[in-house]
Formats: C-alpha cells, sequence, structure tokens
C-alpha cells in the first residue's frame, strides 16, 4: 500500500517534532466544564387494577414509541426439580398462538405496529412486551395482554420447540463462559433453582404440555404480574386499553418467592478444555443482597476494584499486564440475593498470575482505604451513569423492575446520588474487607488443565475438583 | 436461564476498547424532535446543524435536552478495509492505541477523565471508519471536547504501551474468535469469500503475527496519515448551547493542521458470476452452522433502498418470510439472524456491502435443504410485485427500528448516523430524508431488485460444522 512507504520518512520527522513539543510544553490540565445540572428520576405514576395486577405508567422521551412489558413473578425458581427449563418451554410456546390469534397473527400484527412481540424467561421473573409505534399503545397492550392471559400451548409446535431447546443448550454448554457460569452458580446454589443454569437434554424431554400448562396455571395471574407502559403515548387511551384488557383476568396465584440460604463454598474447580486459547476465570462469593443497609457501599466498592475500567484489577491485568481483553466485576442480584464475582478470560500462561493479581488487588484495599480522590472518582462515575441509567424506555423499565422486585421503595432511586456519594474510604476498606473475602471465594477456572495445573497449585482447596 | 438468539449481532463491534460491564446502561434516548402529535409519526425530525472548519473538520450538531447528558462522538475516516497490507488488523490495534496517551494525557488518563467526570466512552473499528464516543454529564462537554481535540493533535505511545495493547488485542482475538464456537462466524469470515479485491477480503481482525510485528514507527504512521481533521467529522448530540459548543470547538480544534490525505483506494468489487460454497469445520461447535451472503446494491441507489425493505420482509421479526419457513415450518432453528452489515447498520458504510443471513440447524439436516428452503421463501419476491399489505408492513418495521437506531444508547446512535452521512455523503441532515426514500420504493422495484440481487449466482454460502470431538480445541480451520 503506498502510503506507508511514502509516509514513513514523514513520520520520522514528525516524531521528532511531536516529542520535542511534548517535552517542552507544560501539560495542560482538562477544563473542569460547568455547574452540574439538577438531574431528577422521571416521573411515573403507579395504581393497582382492582383484581391485583400492579401498573406502571413512564411518559418518557420525543421518539415517537412506546415499550409495553407484562412483568410477571414466575421463573425459573418456580420450575419442580426435575424439570429444569420448562418455564423456557412455557415462554416460547406462549408465542404460538392464543385462543384468538394465531402464531403467524401475532407476529404480523405486532410488527403492523412496527415491533415483535418477545416472551423473556429469568430466574425470577418473565416478561411478555413489545416495543411500538406510539400510535399502536393501546393495541399493543390489548396484544400482550392476550399472549400472556390466553396462550393456547398448541401441542403441535412442543416437538419442534423441545428440538429448538435442546439445540440452544448444547451450543450454550460448549461456550467456555457458559461452562464457568454453570460450574460457578452449582457451586454457589447446589439444588436449589438458581444452581441450574441451563436445562438438560433429559429435563427439556420429560417435560409434558400438561407440565407446561400445570407451570402456567400454578405461576401466572393478575396478582403476580406488573405492567410497565414507557415512552410517548397518550396516558388515557392507555389507561382504558390497561383497564379492558389486563382488568377482567383472574387473580391468580399469590407470589412464590425461594431465597436461598448460600454460604461461601470456598474452593477451586477447574473444567478441562484440551488446547483451549485461554483460560475462563469465575471468581466470586455470596454477598448482602439488595436490600441489605451495606447494598450501596457495596456497589461503590465493586465499581473501584473491578466493575469500572478504571478500576484497580481491570488497571493492573488488562492495562499494566496485557494478560485479559475485558475482565470485570459485577455483583449479580436476584431476589433478596446477590453475590460479587470477577470474570476474565485471561491468557493461559497467566492464568496463575492472573488470580495473584486479583487477589493482590483486594488484599490491597483490605489493607489500606483507597485514596479521598480516586474514590471521589468512582462516585462521580456512578452518579454519572446514574442519568444514563434512567434515560430510555427499556433503561427505566429496568431500574423501576429492579426496584420493585427487591421491595426497595419508591425513594431508593431518588436518594441513590446521595447515598454513593456519602460513602468515606474507610467504608470501602470494611466492606472489602468484611464481604470480598479471597479465603472464602469460590473460584473456577475453564482452561487446558496441562497447562495449568502447576500454576493453579497454590489456590487449590481440600475439595477440589478436576473434570 | 437465557439464551443468545443473536450471537452474530451481539459480535456487533470489532473492537470495543473499553466494557464497563457493570452498569445496565441506557439504550434509548430521544433527541428533540419536532413531532406533530402522536399520530404524526412520519413528520419526526431531528435537529441538526453542519458546517466546516477551515481546517476541514466536519461538524454535526443535533439538540435535545430531554436529559442533562450529551454524547461527543469522533469519526475518522479510517476503515480495517484500507490499513496497510503487511500489517493486517492494524487499524484496529490503532483504536486501541488512541487511549494510550496524548499531549497532555498519560496512559489511562482518557479514560479515568471521561469515567470521573460521570460518563462511558467506548472506541470501535469498522469497514469505512474507526469512532470514538463518550457520553457525560452535559455540563461536561468542554471536558470532552477538549480531550478529543488532545488526542486528535498527537498521540505519545510508547514501546511498553504498545506492547501491552498488542497482549490485549491478542487476548480480545482469542476470547471473540479463538476460544469459542463459532468464532468469526460470520461476520468475520464471510467477507472474506464473498469479496475478491484485498481491501474487502482480508482479515480485518489481522494475523497474530502482524498485530505482534506492529511498531511504534507503524504507529505514528499511520496517525500522521489518517488522523487528521480534514478526515474526520465530530457530532454533538444531546443537552447543550449551540453558541456555546461552537465557541469550545473553535477553540480545541481550530488549530489542528489538516494533513495531506492518500488518494482512496479503489474498494470495488467485482460482479459475482457463479455462487460460492465454502466449508470449515470447527473444533468447538456441536452444531452446524450455515450463512449465505449476497452483494448488495451501490449505497443511496433506488435498489439499495429496496435491499432495505426486502431485507424486513425477508429476515426482521417473527412474521418474516425466512423465520415463517425456516422456524415455524421446517423446524430447522430456533432463530434466523440477518441483515445489512454485520457490524453496524445498512448507513454506516461507504463501499461494498453484503446482505446476509445465518443460522444454526442439527448434524441431521442437509444443508442443501436450507439453501432451497431459502430459495424457496426468496421465490415470491422475485417472481411478482409485492402485495401492498407486505410492503406496509415492511416500512412500518423499517421506520421503527430507524428510530431505535436513532435513540440508541444516549445519542450515540443519532451521533453514529450524523458522522456518519457527514464523512461519506457530506450531508448529515439527510437522516430527515431516509423515511421518504424508503417510501419510493415500488413493489415492482422490490421485484427488479429480487431478481437482479438475490441471484444463486450473487450469493455466497459458508457452512461451519463441527469437527470430530477428540480433536484439540482451535477454532476456526483454514478455508478450503
Amino acid at each position: 500500500m503506498k502510503y506507508t512507504t511514502s509516509t514513513k520518512t514523514l513520520l520520522a520527522i514528525g516524531m521528532t517534532l511531536m516529542l520535542a513539543v511534548f517535552t517542552n510544553a507544560q501539560k495542560q490540565a482538562p477544563p473542569q466544564g460547568t455547574a452540574p445540572k439538577p438531574f431528577t428520576v422521571p416521573a411515573h405514576e403507579n395504581y393497582s387494577l382492582p383484581n391485583g395486577t400492579k401498573v406502571t405508567l413512564v411518559p418518557y422521551g420525543n421518539l415517537p414509541k412506546v415499550t409495553v412489558s407484562a412483568v410477571v413473578s414466575a421463573g425459573n425458581l418456580n420450575e419442580p426439580a426435575e424439570l429444569t427449563g420448562l418455564a423456557d418451554l412455557m415462554g416460547t410456546l406462549m408465542k404460538e398462538g392464543t385462543k384468538t390469534r394465531s402464531s403467524k397473527q401475532i407476529a404480523e400484527e405486532s410488527a403492523n405496529m412496527g415491533g415483535s412481540l418477545d416472551v423473556n424467561v429469568g430466574p425470577d421473573e418473565s416478561d411478555v412486551g413489545t416495543d411500538v409505534l406510539s400510535e399502536f399503545a393501546p393495541k399493543a397492550i390489548a396484544l400482550v395482554a392476550d399472549v400472556t392471559r390466553n396462550p393456547l400451548f398448541p401441542e403441535s409446535e412442543l416437538a419442534r420447540i423441545k428440538n429448538d431447546m435442546i439445540r440452544q443448550v448444547t451450543i450454550q454448554r460448549s461456550v467456555p463462559q457458559s461452562i464457568a457460569l454453570e460450574r460457578f452458580r452449582k457451586l454457589l446454589y447446589g439444588q436449589h433453582p438458581y444452581g441450574t443454569v441451563f436445562a438438560t437434554e433429559d429435563s427439556i424431554n420429560k417435560s409434558t404440555l400438561a407440565d407446561i400448562k400445570k407451570y402456567y396455571e400454578t405461576n401466572f395471574g393478575a396478582q403476580r404480574t406488573h405492567l410497565y407502559v414507557a415512552g410517548r403515548f397518550n396516558t388515557a387511551a392507555v389507561k382504558k386499553a390497561i383497564s379492558a384488557s389486563f382488568g377482567t383476568w383472574a387473580k391468580g396465584p399469590a407470589p412464590a418467592p425461594d431465597v436461598p440460604q448460600v454460604k461461601p463454598n470456598h474452593t477451586l474447580d477447574l473444567t478441562d478444555r484440551p488446547g483451549a486459547a485461554q483460560s475462563t476465570l469465575y471468581v466470586g462469593l455470596p454477598v448482602p443482597n439488595a436490600t441489605s443497609e451495606d447494598n450501596v457501599l457495596l456497589t461503590v466498592t465493586n465499581a473501584l476494584l473491578g466493575g469500572s475500567f478504571g478500576s484497580r484489577i481491570t488497571s493492573n491485568i488488562r492495562e499494566q499486564k496485557g494478560y485479559t481483553y475485558s475482565p470485570s466485576s459485577q455483583i449479580s442480584r436476584r431476589y433478596h440475593d446477590s453475590y460479587w464475582v470477577e470474570i476474565a478470560d485471561v491468557t493461559t500462561a497467566h492464568t496463575g498470575d492472573s488470580l495473584k493479581e486479583i487477589f493482590g488487588e483486594i488484599d490491597r484495599l483490605q489493607k489500606e482505604a483507597p485514596p479521598e480522590a480516586e474514590l471521589k472518582g468512582i462516585q462521580n462515575f456512578l452518579s454519572g451513569n446514574f442519568i444514563l441509567q434512567n434515560s430510555s424506555r427499556q433503561a427505566l423499565i429496568g431500574q423501576l423492575r429492579f426496584v420493585n422486585l427487591q421491595g426497595l421503595g419508591d425513594s431508593w432511586l431518588s436518594t441513590y446520588v446521595q447515598k454513593v456519594n456519602a460513602v468515606t474510604p474507610k467504608d470501602v476498606q470494611r466492606i472489602a474487607t468484611e464481604y470480598i473475602k479471597p479465603e472464602q471465594m469460590t473460584i473456577v477456572v475453564v482452561g487446558d488443565k496441562a497447562k495449568i495445573s502447576d500454576q493453579l497449585a497454590p489456590y487449590m482447596t481440600g475439595n477440589s475438583q478436576t473434570h | 436461564m437465557s439464551f443468545a438468539r443473536n450471537l452474530a449481532r451481539s459480535v456487533f463491534a470489532l473492537a470495543t476498547v473499553v466494557s464497563l460491564g457493570v452498569c445496565a446502561i441506557a439504550q434509548e434516548k430521544k433527541p428533540a424532535a419536532k413531532m406533530s402529535g402522536e399520530a404524526g409519526a412520519t413528520a419526526f425530525q431531528v435537529p441538526v446543524e453542519y458546517y466546516k472548519l477551515p481546517n476541514g473538520l466536519r461538524v454535526v450538531l443535533s439538540q435535545d435536552h430531554t436529559a442533562p447528558t450529551v454524547c461527543v462522538a469522533v469519526y475518522y475516516r479510517i476503515g480495517f478495509r484500507i490499513e496497510p497490507k503487511d500489517r493486517t488488523g492494524f487499524a484496529h490495534l490503532f483504536e486501541h492505541m488512541m487511549f494510550q496517551g496524548s499531549q497532555n494525557l498519560g496512559k489511562m488518563e482518557f479514560i479515568k477523565l471521561v469515567q470521573q467526570n460521570g460518563g462511558t466512552l467506548n472506541g470501535s473499528t469498522r469497514f469505512d471508519f474507526t469512532n470514538y464516543f463518550e457520553i457525560l454529564p452535559s455540563n461536561k462537554l468542554e471536558t470532552a471536547l477538549w480531550a478529543e481535540a488532545d488526542r486528535m493533535n498527537g498521540l505519545a505511545v510508547t514501546e511498553e504501551n504498545l506492547k501491552n495493547q498488542q497482549g490485549v488485542v491478542g487476548n480480545e482475538v482469542k476470547v471473540n474468535v479463538l476460544n469459542r464456537p463459532y468464532g468469526a462466524f460470520p461476520w468475520l469470515q464471510m467477507p472474506q469469500y464473498a469479496n475478491t479485491n484485498w481491501y474487502n477480503a482480508h482479515n480485518f481482525y489481522g494475523d497474530l503475527k502482524d498485530i505482534e510485528a506492529a511498531t511504534i514507527p507503524d504507529v505514528q504512521s499511520f496517525f500522521k496519515t489518517f488522523y487528521a481533521p480534514n478526515n474526520a467529522a465530530l457530532a454533538i448530540v444531546g443537552d447543550f448551547e449551540t453558541a456555546q459548543a461552537k465557541q469550545w470547538i473553535e477553540k480545541y480544534f481550530a488549530g489542528i493542521k489538516a494533513s495531506q490525505l492518500p488518494p482512496a483506494p479503489d474498494l470495488s468489487e467485482p460482479k459475482q458470476e457463479k455462487e460460492k460454497r465454502v466449508k470449515e469445520t470447527d473444533a468447538l461447535a456441536k452444531r452446524p452452522a450455515i450463512a449465505i451472503a449476497y452483494h448488495m446494491p451501490e449505497r443511496n441507489t433506488p435498489e439499495y433502498y429496496a435491499m432495505g425493505l426486502i431485507s424486513q420482509i425477508l429476515v426482521e421479526g417473527d412474521d418474516s418470510l425466512l423465520y415463517q419457513e425456516l422456524v415455524q415450518k421446517r423446524g430447522v432453528t430456533a432463530g434466523v439472524n440477518g441483515g445489512i452489515n454485520y457490524l453496524g447498520n445498512m448507513f454506516n458504510y461507504k463501499g461494498p456491502m453484503l446482505w446476509m443471513m445465518d443460522l444454526r440447524y442439527d448434524n441431521a439436516t442437509n444443508p442443501d435443504t436450507i439453501v432451497q428452503a431459502v430459495d424457496g421463501a426468496m421465490e415470491p419476491l422475485r417472481t411478482r410485485p409485492v402485495d401492498k399489505a407486505t410492503l406496509d408492513r415492511a416500512m412500518v418495521k423499517l421506520r421503527s427500528s430507524l428510530y431505535d437506531s436513532i435513540g440508541q444508547f444516549s445519542g450515540f446512535g443519532l451521533a453514529d448516523l450524523l458522522a456518519s452521512f457527514a464523512l461519506f455523503d457530506d450531508d448529515p441532515a439527510r437522516v430527515n430524508s431516509l423515511v421518504g426514500q424508503f417510501e419510493k420504493v415500488t413493489p415492482e422495484l422490490i421485484q427488479k431488485t429480487a431478481q437482479e440481487y438475490l441471484r444463486p449466482e450473487n450469493r455466497t454460502v459458508l457452512i461451519r460444522e463441527p469437527k470430530a470431538a477428540e480433536a484439540p480445541a482451535a477454532a476456526p480451520a483454514p478455508k478450503q
């Protein structure tokens, strides 16, 4: 290519000049910016229908679109132990028709509104929703209600859907990050439903149409449902559509939460993938859940330790050492249940080094409170990102769902930034010492055993396992 | 339990320097728009102000006061297509270097500056541009402009930083390609088979040996050649005051010198006259996968807009012809991915492009039956003008997805369109006339376009097959 040769000469000169400039000039400080503008979470309206359906309306934005999402307190948590994946089968089958609409009609009607009808199943909750052009908000609510309330569960489609799901879980189990997640959850939660991430071929095959219908009857109903509407919409028309379509639903079953009693499980668990180009790490332990007094403190500590790009672990193993591309720590939350985990795909030859650095950073934070300036940077980061977390239809629904699932109350969002900024360096040190304890951590490694066994030897425990 | 239903789409950007794993960041934000009531959706417009600095920098401003945030995006017209021939993967490696130090900001300081001011940031390398953006509380606009100008002004990277980022990029390739099933399928592999011109057909992520061979002079050379104001666009979307923003842009960017840009290389692809079929093996995959790609009509032609609607009809949503045929009717797969430009969208590129679809299927399924089914599903488009209901539905879906693009990620989606249209078309205001271009498409044009472009001779079929279980883990295998 021409420019490489023609510019290489220029470059030598350019570099010299630039170096000269850089060494002679005083470094400028970045401009500070102007005074911050106040931010309040966009207002929303909460109400309930007589049958117990909860409703939240969030007028937001300028784009002519609206998101409608019916969130039902029914997830994998509510599956019978031997039928893992039953909720997912049910969710997929919900799209296959209602008492008055075929699957094709559902697809075409939602497409005619500029959206698609989606059903998602999670550990604690499922949702039926669509995202459409604003003018169709009332019709979208009616469609979402029909799929939520009146699924046909046609037997004719079940074999196909089972086969699809077997293909999907087979593929998932060939992905190293999925294998690591599955091992980590199993070691932390054992027989509790949170301990199972993917269904098995056996559990899928065993599930019958009767099981699916029974799951639906046991877990779906008005008092388990919270409808969210966010975006631009005509409020009166939307309220009318909600009453007409969700208001006549039976009250249904009460929510059935099942909070696991989790204890730390200190072990090293190695899954052998011969020839693997990297080692996938999951390193973590249970921490206090979202209702804890220390919840926001944990969020701040996590962001400083490994949960942001400028965090200590990321700076260390990525930007100083180059062991990995996308390391990050997180607090993973379910209903009144949380764990902290550092996740990284690291160079095989530096698997042991990576663990050493991760634990080294935790140790450093336990021994010494972080400098004020470093903490202030993290607090600013979280305060600024809070605006982004509340500045879109889907993000607002996500925040409100989280607050409602955990039962944190409306004031949680309005006091979050204030709480973040009240955290002191000593608090961070205390949280790291009290909760982020390397000696209690579950260490999951998926990688090439022949190449990493020796590196992992210092982290072996009495109950270590290799697969 | 969660299934990744759109794996191909989730490997969206080649680069993503910064991954902010923790925050459930906004996906959407609304530009300040004129909308004549809720039914007047077609009248939806975004404000666009466009001008150039004397040094050639293209500047696009779009105000939106919905939230107190601002997105600053700098796009350089250097994509991976035209990187040096002996340095595959260099455009992307270079993108990492833009975070490694400039005149006034040392290593990590750019990232920390943005984060400590409450913002988030990223960069990525695509076919025809490399972009850098940050989204910040709106009172930090000046800070962001200063920092972007600082690195446009010059890099101060060291051997040590380069070595470090070679390690990071090596790990990026491993995690995204080498250590996973279906690595590089089909987003990285397909252009290499479907195209014949080296610029379009080389490995954009790069050979690891090329990446490791890169030197500091390479970095400086690349910077001097392509990272100049006359090869860049600056888009600002969000909560700002225009006069103030212009003043800061003048203050920080006007003094940066323009460069002599090399002549643009010839990116054209010869017309494909014969179907290509390629098989790869994958030691990590348990099930086969297939991708089919067709060369697109030239960007911004009537046929191009027709292909946008054809894509909606064929593969977007559960109502689409391919979903109905392959998922609902035949049970071949649980979902079909597809669209124009797997590393972006149908607007943010300039050059030859593919329309592509891909899916995973079972070992017992003969891939020929899938190809036949795809042909069967496309046949009505080729043999008769599409009916009005189908075309109307495609138009609604397209309009809805365009608004999603505009609203994506707190102004970034709109900034992406504005910067792309400034760089490629010198006309960012065309964001407001796109719907009209699609509305001109007739059923006859759909048929003509389908006949001309959805021909077997114009396509490449790529099949990724699982390798026998005992093989060592190393994907993907070389071409056959």
